[in-house]
């Protein structure tokens, strides 16, 4: 009897923190988009042991093969895994998407934040109406253009070298600040007009303090959303890139340059190279979508903006 | 109004000023020189420099720019290629009517397309309708143009015979022919774009139906589609940012789009310019995009201005 | 419900006007009307069956808190109640026809031509996108089936005759470029338009500065005399009320508790929520002390108590008003829904 009641006891406190999470990602929708990140999360991170082959070893035996028996998503024209290939391939679209919206958010809210908090200096003004002149970049194009005229080889500056994910982790970044940058300025221009604001000033907290410790805090909202839906776009741009050869270069995996591969194929018929790498952009970018949707219905259902991409 | 025209229009120039100038500078700060590039690695110093005076390299990059700017503002001349020696001019007005046709296709497909499907799926909320806009927004969004590109070239090429798998048929040779051609491709490049402008449509026009005004309108009696209409034209204040925005955008996916189904458009142009390492023409095809954001961006404001004057005397 | 329940009768003199509706019948007949709000499987009453008469040219006005179902009630004449919401049951007549059988088309014809309605906020009413004369004229083109040019003319003749001046120029005007008060003439000039025979006006000056109510006020009575048109003016201010209505009807949730002649409901108010009310009107000549209120709040949607809803704000309250709903106190055209005024 006892035993029934901790366990009914045990369940409904696990609903009742189930019924948390979801409200937290903003509804069912929002919970299933962050269950696809997570997932992906855990693909990239463990795909050393996940991934059933060597994504790189080359057999020329296995070359072409229809899905199915040791090698459920086929095999490409070098005979490698496509399935572990997927696997990997998460890696480099999540690294860039995730450290090129890392770079966006400390600059963009760095700039945003101290351009709404000290509205005054003419220098904040001039840095936000320049980043407004730069938004009118297509960041797609402009990214296809960086890396075409920093072109793709590794580069070394001192002890280190960069890949070419590097460049364009950097260059995505850089593309991201206006947009991150203008969202901070917005809400922390109207943030700092607060009486809150005016009462800690009262107190004598030095102003730096009370950007970072009220003003900050208070608008962060629509930079996360903004941030989340940035993921989704980083994984398109990531894939549009390397699949014109720009991107994340061979023999590495990576989902666009394993499409751009398949190109060869369409006419032959090995629809399977096309339609995986495909199908895991797809999957990761609809999580992603829908964690920032979800997001946005609970942090920020005012902006109900739906962003652009391409 | 005047006077807003003229701020946006002065906002535009700036924007394009900036961004031409950070351009130019990344083109100029890459290590290789052109000479480097064309003369190939065998060239004397002396062969470089010679080719750099003769091509004004050894200016300051700001007298560079200026010069450049000037050749491209009052002669429309975007000049020459160093590489190829090729006057750009001719190569840009060679490959960007097709860019710019399946772009003006496309854009019109998604537009008209999302905003039917955007204003019945905000007059029939919750209906079978309503469900599939939603669906298909949020695919369309999260679906890489040039994934169902691929995907369709299987289906409809390759497995039947529908439509040629790629290639470009100019409109020479026969109009039934050139829009086999270019069908698959406007419609790849359309489905990101209408999912994004069906959803604002949706959202926005719920949203302006659930306005005061909206019963006002009722209340004087008039008829259902009026009401509409009236609604409709304040719903579209959103749309048509996006819109502008949008088809600015959808010309970098055309460059993937048109690598798919092998088209020679501007993606062949700045692809080719970048493995020959050809600077000055990236630098003219991305100015060239550049601008066509700009302007579209500008158009799109002016018709809100229109639209909805408190807009307008806001901004001003 | 009987159809008895209705307040006032028809031997009060409606100020007469030639050649409108046939004399003796009211203009506008409310029976037992419910409104129900939800959606699938959980409905809530919100109006719980209100009667309610309006003689042509006659000034009939509807009292109560936020929530008492008084501008449900005067959106359900018009037809346009807002999503969720729907007439359960109930009978609405209007100049011999009935509201409720008509389909959207005849509704549309009713709307803004035989019924006007004026709504609370001016600014959020009218179409922040189009010029007010456009608005106007849009209205009187689809009843009329007037041109353009002179639809704007009959706009601009609107626009004197409710007291804007210099009416050409402000044809062109935008809402935003107007003043609150100039904002509410535009929207009476919008529900008069096409010679309307019932005007619903739901909290008309509610939104606007207290100086500017005195004006839109009696430009509206200056007008609905000018035009001979009925008034079904909705309101929380019993003072308003007094000033231009005929006769008064006090609902409280989703009921009318008391109607009677204006004067007669000022003088001896029979149901307890009246009287309170009106001691809650401030008197310049009063001895200073705290506001009077009443206390509690009002029932919420779903949760109204059984018995007389009132009961536990009742300063006059006794052990039947909790436990059975009140029958009806009637003496002439007076009548309360109360069992105090019934002992």
């Amino acid at each position: 009897m006892s035993v029934t009641l901790t366990h009914d006891g045990a369940w409904r406190r696990g609903m009742d923190r189930l019924r948390r999470i979801v409200a937290a990602c903003g509804g069912p929708a929002g919970c299933l988009g962050a269950a696809i990140v997570l997932a992906l999360l855990v693909l990239a991170v463990f795909a050393t042991w996940i991934a059933p082959h060597d994504p790189l070893r080359v057999s020329l035996p296995d070359q072409l093969l229809e899905p199915g028996g040791d090698f459920p998503f086929g095999t490409d024209q070098s005979g490698r895994d496509v399935l572990s290939r997927v696997i990997w391939a998460s890696r480099a679209s999540l690294a860039v998407a995730g450290v090129a919206v890392l770079i966006g958010l400390a600059l963009g809210v760095t700039l945003g934040l101290s351009a709404g908090f000290f509205r005054g200096g003419w220098a904040e003004q001039a840095i936000m109406r320049l980043l407004d002149a730069v938004a009118a970049i297509p960041v797609l194009i402009w990214a296809i253009a960086l890396v075409g005229i920093f072109g793709i080889r590794e580069i070394e500056i001192g002890p280190f070298t960069f890949g070419n994910e590097v460049k364009l982790m950097l260059m995505l970044g850089l593309l991201y600040v206006p947009t991150l940058a203008r969202i901070t300025y917005t809400s922390a221009a109207s943030e700092s007009q607060a009486n809150y604001v005016a009462a800690r000033r009262l107190q004598g907290v030095p102003g730096w303090r009370i950007m970072l410790s009220d003003v900050l805090p208070n608008c962060l909202s629509p930079v996360i959303v903004q941030a989340t839906l940035m993921l989704a776009l980083g994984i398109i741009i990531e894939a549009s890139v390397s699949f014109v050869g720009l991107g994340v270069q061979p023999p590495t995996p990576s989902w666009g340059n394993m499409l751009a591969d398949a190109r060869n194929y369409l006419l032959s018929g090995e629809w399977w190279l096309s339609v995986f790498p495909g199908a895991a952009i797809s999957v990761t970018v609809i999580g992603f979508n829908l964690l920032g949707d979800g997001l946005r219905d609970r942090l920020d259902p005012r902006h109900a903006l739906p962003t652009v991409a391409g | 109004m005047l006077v807003l025209i003229l701020r946006r229009a002065g906002f535009s120039l700036f924007s394009l000023l900036v961004v031409s100038l950070i351009l130019f500078a990344l083109t100029r700060s890459i290590p290789d020189s052109p000479a480097r590039i064309v003369l190939g690695d065998e060239a004397t110093e002396e062969q470089i420099a010679q080719f750099e005076a003769d091509h004004g390299l050894d200016r300051p990059v700001l007298v560079q720019y200026l010069a450049w700017l000037e050749r491209l503002v009052l002669h429309g001349d975007l000049g020459r290629s160093f590489t190829t020696r090729l006057d750009m001019n001719a190569q840009v007005t060679e490959t960007l009517p097709v860019t710019l046709e399946l772009v003006c296709i496309g854009f019109v497909v998604a537009l008209t397309i999302s905003l039917v499907l955007g204003t019945l799926s905000a007059l029939w909320r919750d209906s079978p309708v309503d469900y599939a806009a939603r669906l298909l927004a949020v695919l369309g969004v999260s679906i890489p143009g040039f994934w169902p590109a691929l995907v369709l070239v299987l289906a409809l090429t390759v497995e039947r015979d529908w439509f040629p798998p790629g290639g470009f048929v100019p409109l020479g040779e026969g109009l039934a022919e050139h829009l086999r051609s270019i069908a698959l491709p406007c419609l790849c490049l359309s489905v990101f774009y209408m999912a994004v402008l069906t959803r604002m449509t949706r959202s926005s026009l719920l949203e302006v139906l659930g306005q005061d005004y909206m019963r006002t309108a009722r209340a004087a009696g008039l008829s259902r589609p009026r009401v509409l209409l009236y609604g409709l034209r304040n719903a579209l204040v959103p749309v048509v940012t996006i819109a502008g925005v949008s088809f600015g955008h959808m010309f970098g996916l055309a460059l993937i789009i048109e690598r798919v189904f092998n088209i020679g458009g501007m993606s062949r142009a700045l692809l080719t310019a970048i493995q020959q390492r050809d600077y000055a023409l990236v630098q003219a095809v991305v100015m060239m995009f550049t601008i066509i954001f700009v302007v579209a961006n500008l158009i799109a404001d002016l018709l809100n201005a229109w639209l909805n004057p408190r807009l307008a005397a806001r901004a001003a | 419900m009987s159809p008895r329940d209705d307040l006032g009768v028809s031997d009060m003199a409606p100020i007469p006007v030639v050649g409108r509706g046939a004399p003796g019948k009211p203009l506008l007949e409310i029976e037992g009307l419910h409104i129900a709000f939800g959606a699938r499987d959980r409905w809530f009453e919100a109006v719980r069956g209100v009667d309610l008469r309006i003689h042509a040219g006659e000034v009939v006005g509807v009292v109560g808190e936020s929530g008492s179902g008084k501008s449900l009630t005067a959106l359900a004449i018009m037809r346009l109640l807002p999503r969720g919401a729907r007439i359960s049951s109930g009978r609405m007549r209007f100049a011999g026809t009935d509201l409720l059988a008509l389909d959207e088309r005849g509704m549309n014809r009713l709307r803004g031509s035989a019924m006007g309605m004026i709504f609370q906020d001016p600014l959020t009413a009218l179409n922040p996108a189009l010029p007010v004369g456009h608005q106007i004229a849009d209205s009187i083109r689809t009843h009329q089936g007037l041109g353009r040019a002179a639809a704007l003319a009959r706009a601009e003749a609107l626009l004197d005759l409710v007291g804007i001046a210099r009416p050409r120029e402000r044809l062109r005007a935008f809402p935003h470029e107007l003043s609150g008060g100039m904002r509410q003439r535009v929207m009476t000039a919008l529900a008069v338009a096409n010679d309307p025979r019932l005007l619903i006006a739901d909290e008309p000056t509610t939104a606007l500065d207290v100086t500017v109510q005195a004006q839109v006020m009696a430009m509206l009575d200056r007008i609905r005399r000018e035009l001979g048109i009925a008034v079904l003016f909705i309101s929380h201010n019993l003072e308003l009320v007094a000033e231009v209505c005929d006769r008064v009807a006090v609902m409280y949730a989703g009921r009318v508790v008391e109607g009677a002649v204006v004067e007669a409901l000022f003088e001896a108010p029979r149901h307890p929520y009246t009287r309170q009310l009106l001691r809650c009107i401030p008197r310049l000549n009063d001895e200073t002390g705290p506001m009077p209120t009443i206390p509690g709040l009002p029932p919420r949607l779903g949760a109204i108590p059984g018995g007389c809803p009132f009961a536990p704000r009742c300063d006059a309250a006794f052990a039947r008003c909790t436990a059975e709903a009140p029958d009806i106190w009637r003496r002439g055209d007076h009548m309360a829904r109360c069992w105090e005024a019934l002992r």
